[in-house]
């Protein structure tokens, strides 16, 4: 759970004002705007394409995103994989 | 029903834009589909949706602009009923099916889609979590008898020939969702299957799998699918697909396919590591359902519903605004619980828009 902590912002977000009304695009709405580097500002809804945007790969709309591999390291660890027993019918309320 | 038009720019988020187009009945034009791309326009499998869409619907006309890269939708009545469908190979039946059950149930007769290609890739869901957790979300809504879905066939990747039959009733309207109470996770579930390779990769995974869950609790059961002969598909590949469900019926989900050169033991953990990783981020709605939940929840009776679910994921926000476009309504996102700052659940509310089947009335 500590390591989980740790990796979100701990600051509250208001959602509502993100989500209904703010010019930022849904991946900035989540991880926060990129610093820096935006001269050529915003016009309105749509960004201005980058070079580098466009020798990325797509974007699929996909149903599912792929799996981070590395988050998923840390559930190598005995103690998180004991933390989240309180999840579990089994686990006590504590956990 | 309103007949005014909406525009959208990019080929992002283009399913739930379609389906919130037939389900409102607003006109929809997209522009700027990749125009910058070394091939522009919509891809294959956005053309076979769009076809897809057009054949189980009654009166709607699709333009496509000649270079592919500006479309018009004119939605016309989800009529339902037998219909079959060549998905190209670029994509899963998953792509097919997401957008598919988000209106099924507002079709005129119970749809009876069969869909042929691939049944499990890397991109969208499979068939599998489709079946055990997908469908059962709808059941939160009040949609039960009738809904199946048949996995005929299996078909991984690259070559398919896959088959699965979608059954959906239709209903006059869905109920309104409470939902604020995750519970506590009683029983695990999981379906493994392999085809063209060893069937012993099946049980491989589940055993990599059960070594991580058995310590949680007793009721873990895995489910190795046997396919065989013209049953398999065209291609070899594994994978595990595992959900697990709460006291209250939350459920989350997580899967891994078979890669070259990786171990079935290595995947059954990847899958199972994916699973638990989902069941820590809690909520009552599993990340990969968000959307399907917050439709029927705006689709819902004059009345306020309610969910408690995780943080919104990019689809997700983007979804949230364009479901104001189309319907004018907004949800109010707060933290679930004010009194725990750690906590990161949020619970979703909106009044509902008092949808009513009309194509079914008229049946």
């Amino acid at each position: 759970a500590e390591l989980l902590a740790s990796s979100q912002k701990n600051k509250r977000k208001d959602w509502i004002k993100l989500i209904y009304s703010s010019d930022l695009t849904p991946e900035e709405v989540l991880h926060g705007k990129k610093a820096g580097g935006d001269d050529e500002e915003v016009d309105d809804f749509f960004t201005i394409k980058h070079k580098s945007d466009m020798n990325q790969m797509e974007v699929l709309d996909m149903g599912k995103e792929p799996i981070d591999d590395a988050e998923l390291e840390k559930w190598e660890d005995e103690e998180l994989l004991e933390s989240i027993r309180g999840l579990f019918i089994t686990g006590d309320d504590t956990g | 029903m309103s007949s005014s038009l909406l525009a959208f720019s990019g080929h992002q988020h283009l399913r739930h834009r379609l389906v919130l187009s037939l389900l409102s009945g607003k006109h929809v034009k997209i522009d700027k589909i990749r125009p910058d791309d070394k091939n522009p326009g919509l891809r294959d499998y956005e053309i076979s949706l769009l076809r897809l869409l057009e054949r189980v619907t009654n009166g709607t006309v699709i333009e496509i602009s000649v270079t592919g890269t500006a479309l018009l939708l004119r939605p016309g009545v989800i009529s339902g009923g037998p219909v079959v469908h060549e998905c190209p190979l670029s994509r899963s039946v998953g792509y097919f099916l997401e957008p598919i059950i988000m209106i099924a149930p507002f079709s005129k007769k119970t749809l009876n889609l069969t869909l042929k290609g691939i049944t499990t890739d890397e991109n969208d869901l499979s068939v599998d979590l489709l079946r055990t957790v997908t469908l059962p979300h709808l059941q939160l809504f009040g949609l039960s008898d009738g809904l199946e879905l048949r996995i005929k066939k299996r078909g991984a990747t690259p070559a398919g020939g896959g088959e699965v039959q979608f059954l959906c009733p239709t209903v006059k309207q869905v109920k309104t969702l409470n939902f604020v109470d995750q519970g506590k996770i009683k029983r695990i579930r999981g379906v493994s299957h392999a085809v063209r390779v060893n069937p012993q990769f099946s049980n491989r995974m589940i055993e990599a799998a059960r070594s991580l869950l058995n310590r949680y609790i007793p009721d873990i059961y895995l489910y190795s699918d046997v396919y065989k002969g013209d049953e398999s598909g065209k291609s070899p590949g594994y994978a595990l697909s595992l959900l697990a469900e709460s006291t209250t019926g939350a459920i989350h989900c997580a899967e891994a396919i078979s890669q070259p050169g990786v171990a079935p033991e290595d995947i059954g953990l990847k899958a199972t590591r994916a699973l638990l990783s989902e069941i820590n981020r809690g909520g009552c709605v599993d990340r990969r359902h968000q959307t399907l939940v917050l439709l029927m929840m705006v689709l819902g009776s004059e009345d306020v519903g309610r969910c408690v679910m995780g943080e919104p994921t990019a689809k997700t926000v983007q979804f949230l605004r364009d479901v104001r476009s189309f319907f004018g309504t907004s949800f109010k996102v707060v933290p679930a619980d004010p009194n725990d700052p750690e906590s990161a659940q949020l619970s979703y509310s909106c009044y509902g828009t008092g949808y009513v089947n009309a194509n079914r009335t008229l049946a």
